[in-house]
Parts: C-alpha cells; sequence; structure tokens
C-alpha cells in the first residue's frame, strides 16, 4: 500500500481548507443559535471529524517520511548528482545570474537538508523569490525616479525612444 | 425562541462547497490504501458527518426562508 507524495499534499491541503472553513462554520452557527443547537453541535462534529482525518493523515505522511525505503540512498544520489553548479552560461541561454539558477540551487539545498522536495516547499521557496524580486523592483525604481543621474544610460535611452 | 437566520444562505453555500471539496478524499485514500484501513474509514466517517450537518443546515436555511405565496393562484 503506497500513498504518493502528490496525494499526500492534495489530501493536507484540502483537509487544512476545510477544517478552517469548518470552524468558521461553527463559530459563526453557534453565535447565531447557540452552543446547544443541533446544527451547532454537527458543525462541530464535522470539523472535529476533518482535523481527526487531518492529523490521521498527517501522521501517516511522516511515518512514509521516516520509513521510506532507500531515502538515505536517495538522498546520497541527490548529494552527488547535484553539486553545488559553477555559474556558466545556461544551456538554455539563460544568463548565468538569472534567477532560476539560483531558485534550482536553493531548492537543492533545501532537498539536501530536509531528504525531499515537496509542493509546498517549492511553492513557498519561490513565492520568497517573487517578494523578493518585487521588493528589489521597488527600490530600484525608487532610486531611479529620486535620483536618475545615477542612472544616466537608462536616462539617454529614454530620450532617444528606446527605453525598455 | 427566536434565532437569527441572516447570513445563513451565505453559510450554506460555504458549508457546500466543504462538501464538495473533501467528497474525494474518501476515493483518494480507498484506491491507495483499501476499504478498511483505518484511515479511509476515518476519512469516510468524515464525509458523512459533513454531508448530515449540510443535509440538516439546508433544511434549516430553506425553513427560515420567508413563505412566498403564489400571486397567481387565486386568478
Amino acid at each position: 500500500m503506497y500513498i504518493p507524495e502528490a496525494d499526500f499534499e492534495y489530501l493536507i491541503r484540502t483537509l487544512s481548507e476545510a477544517r478552517s472553513r469548518a470552524t468558521e462554520l461553527a463559530v459563526s452557527i453557534g453565535s447565531r443559535l447557540g452552543g446547544e443547537h443541533q446544527l451547532t453541535q454537527l458543525a462541530n462534529a464535522a470539523a472535529f471529524n476533518i482535523e481527526n482525518t487531518l492529523r490521521e493523515v498527517r501522521n501517516a505522511a511522516s511515518d512514509k517520511q521516516e520509513s521510506a525505503p532507500g531515502l538515505a540512498d536517495l538522498q546520497g544520489a541527490l548529494q552527488s548528482e547535484f553539486q553545488p553548479v559553477t555559474p556558466t552560461t545556461s544551456p538554455i541561454g539563460l544568463d548565468p545570474e538569472h534567477w532560476l539558477h539560483a531558485f534550482v540551487d536553493e531548492l537543492l539545498a533545501r532537498a539536501r537538508v530536509s531528504g525531499g522536495v515537496t509542493f509546498e516547499s517549492a511553492e513557498r521557496l519561490l513565492q520568497q523569490r517573487k517578494d523578493e524580486y518585487l521588493r528589489d523592483f521597488l527600490i530600484a525604481r525608487k532610486m531611479y525616479r529620486t535620483y536618475p543621474q545615477l542612472f544616466p544610460e537608462i536616462v539617454d535611452a529614454t530620450r532617444t525612444g528606446i527605453a525598455p | 425562541m427566536n434565532f437569527d437566520t441572516r447570513g445563513f444562505s451565505n453559510l450554506t453555500r460555504k458549508a457546500t462547497e466543504m462538501m464538495l471539496d473533501t467528497a474525494d478524499v474518501p476515493n483518494v485514500l480507498r484506491s491507495r490504501l483499501g476499504e478498511q484501513h483505518e484511515l479511509t474509514r476515518a476519512a469516510g466517517e468524515m464525509v458523512a458527518s459533513i454531508e448530515t450537518f449540510v443535509r440538516e443546515l439546508r433544511s434549516f436555511d430553506a425553513s427560515a426562508e420567508p413563505v412566498v405565496t403564489d400571486v397567481y393562484q387565486d386568478l
């Protein structure tokens, strides 16, 4: 019997969202009808059952991670296969300083530490990258507006109509 | 006893969405672990309790709706 990681991801995400909704519903109904009303008790029972299932799924997921056969081998393979990449021009034409290189490197580094890559961890890391990019972009724009003389090449390009 | 029934349509809609979102959970577990596995049974109980809750909520919501008189009834 085997549950793929993608299924665990789906189950945990679905049940987490359902738990939040059920709790919110139970509180809303309880505040309207009172804690003793049958509907409030049914809402609480649903929330309890969701919480229970979520806990068991999480336990199964963590058990699987701990007892996964060949996990050490997989980790070793990751470590040997994904040595730090010397920044060179990418075969797919990406600049060596492109964010994708840093993203992949960091994802693999985390995989080596935690023993695997999950959709959630990849999403979280990508979101961090997006936030950092947006922050840097806003700072750069503010600098350009405040000190345009520091960016003569951009000012010249704008004047000649070939601005980016 | 008077209850505040405002907003129950919205709660019913949210509960129905929750029921639809979780409906497939037992199927996934059944296909991976089998019918008799503890997790599959827990998920089945969970879905059953959500369905009962939504059914009662719908019933309550419907009974709270104001009665609309058929205006053509007496014509």
